[in-house]
């Protein structure tokens, strides 16, 4: 007959300790420090950006051999090459590029040559009438500018033609035709098409936190595998297992680590969010009253830190679990590396894919690994950054999820219920199988 | 009340480990568990600790079964030492008594109580890794008793420890045994079972071979034990050769001669009277307990008989 002990307290007074245990480590203190500041970059980086952005100001001097054709060459270039952001107000909003006449040729070579301009669009006529535009840069052209201002060309191409023409002609005027981009399959927020920028402000968060949930899972799971193998190589281990279960003892043990992790993660998103909250502000004393005419101000966001906070801990605790059977089974802790390799090569390859996904790719192998465990944390994770998933996808990855961790928890603690008496003996899969049978 | 391990076999593969193992410990005894290294002492605790499952058999404590019972009910020394290292010594064993359901008040009290009567009340708030091997043992010792445990299984408990320590554990043992705890220790060390035990088991390949009060064992064994002092030389070659000794060891000024069952204690003086030695001391007492363990197990109890399970397990 089997002695089934409660879970409490005894789990509890269990994971009490592991908590104060880590989070009472200087290891601990710094690596919440860093990540803390590393979050604060990610909240503050939008705004960031759009400032750095706003500093800079691409100037274009025009040369041409009249006025009229250089004050046609400035309008059409300003049209194309500052097009205003949708619902901005044109009056509020400040240009990327200020585009200029200059009235000497040389002068605006030597202005290109000490970098004073980014390019120079010199427009001429050659005898036959047809317009001669040459973009003068200093260094290798940035090839989309060049690809505007070639567009700039055409249009001034056309508009001078069209000025050419008799003023009885019979042909109307030339018209810039209305574009209008349209996806059929753009990321969204629900029903919310979700805007370029953010989504590319999304994919940075993304890696951001696909990255920190890889090494967070595997960092702590390994705290939790080198506290079993710890207590095991002390010896301490057999007071323990006779106090309590195997069944409190690792229950406790992935909490206290767990919690210890949630506290770290806590203590990184209060300050981030506390940005967030105060975002306006922030902004509009970086940016000036304007500053909401631009791109809104996407990164983090409650919703995406409550997902983080989600999976971190669906994947923590499937990869502690796990981890703790394995520290169970070696007798030092320097035989862990070896021992919990392929469960980081597992995590690994989660890690992977759902870097892939935040690229865009990865096709079915994305949707399904976001779904099967123990890849879907990460996967799932990166989908909901890049704001491709549906309500019903997220609920049933995540019950998926807590099925998985309830049968590799039934499993763990046979596993470790063995393990932790075995001494002496080479870790491997037939000493896994052997000893849970044997606790069976 | 009665400790009742009723007829326990567990196997480790192709290893019998316990090999339906039977044994009664009355309460409020101290109670010796003798074997060689690698007997099943180990195993046996385990089992009744329920951290091992029997593979047949059951184990009862006043006739329930230990499965049923609370954890509090034992206290537990294991032989593999091992504390926490960068943990106080308190700290731990209020700890170790919260796992047993003592209120930390209350285990902080008893904890320090312990330390000072173990003569180490200063080390209460030092690491555990600070501290000597033979400390750390005692603090383990309090670990196992500090929640008031009716039954306590101590795994070698004297091994490692200096006269001194040795002494105050052996207090503490019989200090416990008074106030009605029942006391199952293992040991390989005759002397100290020799000192405390009121009945003792012999273990040996996973068997109990002999069992009883002490004193019946002796008066029912064949063995003998004969000191004989000889003069000018305590332990001459030939002695250890008679037939029917079985160990020879060096007193103070005599010879002690281990006498087995076929051993005549009138052969021993005759030979040396042959033999023309000058006799100073001739004296026939009860076998020792390690000429008891010697006749059943037919070797001294320091030497192996591994079971390799005995560590796996």
């Amino acid at each position: 007959m089997v002695r089934r002990d409660p879970l409490l307290p005894n789990a509890g007074i269990v994971a009490r300790r592991e908590y104060r245990d880590r989070t009472r480590s200087p290891l601990f203190v710094a690596s919440t420090i860093v990540l803390m500041g590393l979050a604060l970059v990610v909240a503050i980086s939008p705004i960031a950006i759009r400032y750095l952005d706003r500093q800079t100001v691409t100037r274009i001097a025009v040369v041409a051999d009249d006025a009229q054709l250089a004050s046609v060459a400035v309008g059409v270039a300003d049209s194309l090459l500052n097009i205003p952001p949708t619902g901005s107000d044109p009056a509020k909003w400040e240009r990327p590029f200020d585009i200029a006449r200059a009235s000497e040729r040389s002068a605006a070579q030597a202005d290109l040559a000490a970098g004073r301009v980014s390019g120079v669009m010199d427009v001429a006529r050659l005898p036959s009438g047809q317009l001669d535009v040459t973009y003068r840069t200093n260094g290798p052209p940035n090839p989309v500018r060049s690809q505007l201002v070639g567009f700039a060309a055409l249009a001034l191409g056309i508009l001078d033609w069209t000025s050419s023409l008799p003023k009885d002609s019979q042909l109307r005027p030339f018209q810039t035709p209305v574009f209008t981009p349209v996806s059929i399959a753009a990321p969204g927020d629900g029903d919310q098409p979700v805007d370029p920028q953010e989504l590319a402000s999304r994919s940075f968060l993304g890696i951001v936190f696909v990255v920190l949930i890889f090494i967070t899972v595997v960092i702590y799971g390994m705290w939790v595998a080198t506290g079993v193998a710890a207590e095991k190589s002390s010896r301490v281990m057999e007071l323990m297992i006779s106090a309590a279960s195997p069944r409190q003892l690792l229950t406790g043990k992935v909490v206290g680590i767990g919690l210890a992790g949630l506290t770290q993660y806590v203590a990184i998103a209060l300050p981030a969010l506390g940005v967030l909250a105060v975002q306006d502000r922030i902004a509009e004393a970086v940016l000036g009253p304007t500053w909401a005419a631009g791109a809104p101000l996407v990164g983090l966001t409650p919703n995406l830190l409550g997902a983080y906070g989600l999976f971190f801990l669906l994947g923590f605790t499937l990869f502690a679990l796990i981890y703790a059977a394995m520290g169970s089974f070696v007798s030092r802790p320097d035989d862990l590396q070896t021992l919990s390799l392929p469960l980081s090569l597992v995590a690994m390859a989660g890690y992977l894919s759902a870097i892939v996904a935040l690229s865009g790719g990865g096709g079915r192998w994305t949707t399904l690994a976001s779904f099967v465990p123990p890849f879907s944390p990460f996967v799932m994770l990166a989908r909901v950054m890049t704001g491709s998933v549906a309500p019903w996808e997220l609920a049933l990855s995540v019950a998926l999820l807590l099925v998985a961790i309830a049968v590799v928890a039934v499993v763990a603690v046979r596993l470790y219920a063995a393990g932790v008496l075995l001494y002496g003996q080479r870790p491997g899969v037939r000493a896994f199988i052997a000893a849970a049978r044997r606790a069976g | 009340m009665t400790l009742e391990i009723d007829h326990i076999t567990k196997r480790f593969g192709t290893t019998v480990a316990l090999d339906d193992l039977a044994l009664n410990v009355p309460s409020g005894q101290i109670f010796g568990f003798l074997g060689a290294n690698g007997a099943g002492k180990t195993t046996t605790m385990r089992i009744c600790l329920g951290i091992l499952r029997a593979d047949s058999g059951e184990v009862r404590w006043d006739g329930s079964p230990t499965s049923d019972l609370p954890r509090r009910t034992w206290g537990y020394l294991p032989e593999e030492r091992g504390l926490y290292p960068r943990m106080t010594v308190l700290d731990q064993l209020v700890y170790f008594a919260s796992l047993y359901g003592e209120p930390p008040d209350r285990a902080r009290r008893a904890a320090e109580h312990w330390l000072a009567r173990f003569r180490i009340p200063d080390y209460a708030d030092r690491r555990a890794e600070e501290l000597s091997k033979g400390n750390q043992q005692k603090v383990q010792f309090v670990a196992a008793i500090l929640h008031g445990p009716e039954v306590l299984f101590m795994d070698e408990p004297f091994t490692g420890l200096d006269p001194v320590n040795l002494a105050l554990l052996r207090e503490a043992f019989v200090e416990l045994r008074d106030q009605g705890r029942t006391i199952l220790f293992s040991t390989h060390q005759m002397e100290s079972a020799e000192a405390l035990c009121e009945s003792v088991a012999i273990v040996d390949r996973g068997r109990i071979v002999a069992g009883g009060s002490v004193a019946d064992m002796k008066r029912a064994s064949r063995s003998r034990t004969v000191r004989l002092g000889l003069e000018g030389e305590t332990l001459p070659t030939w002695l250890s050769l008679l037939p029917g000794v079985v160990a020879a060891r060096p007193g103070a000024g005599f010879a002690e001669l281990e006498l087995g069952p076929g051993g005549d204690p009138s052969a021993v003086l005759a030979a040396a009277l042959s033999r023309g030695a000058n006799i100073t001391r001739f004296e026939v007492t009860e076998p020792s307990l390690e000429a008891l363990f010697i006749e059943h197990v037919g070797r001294p109890a320091g030497d192996d008989a591994t079971l390799a399970a005995e560590d796996a397990a």
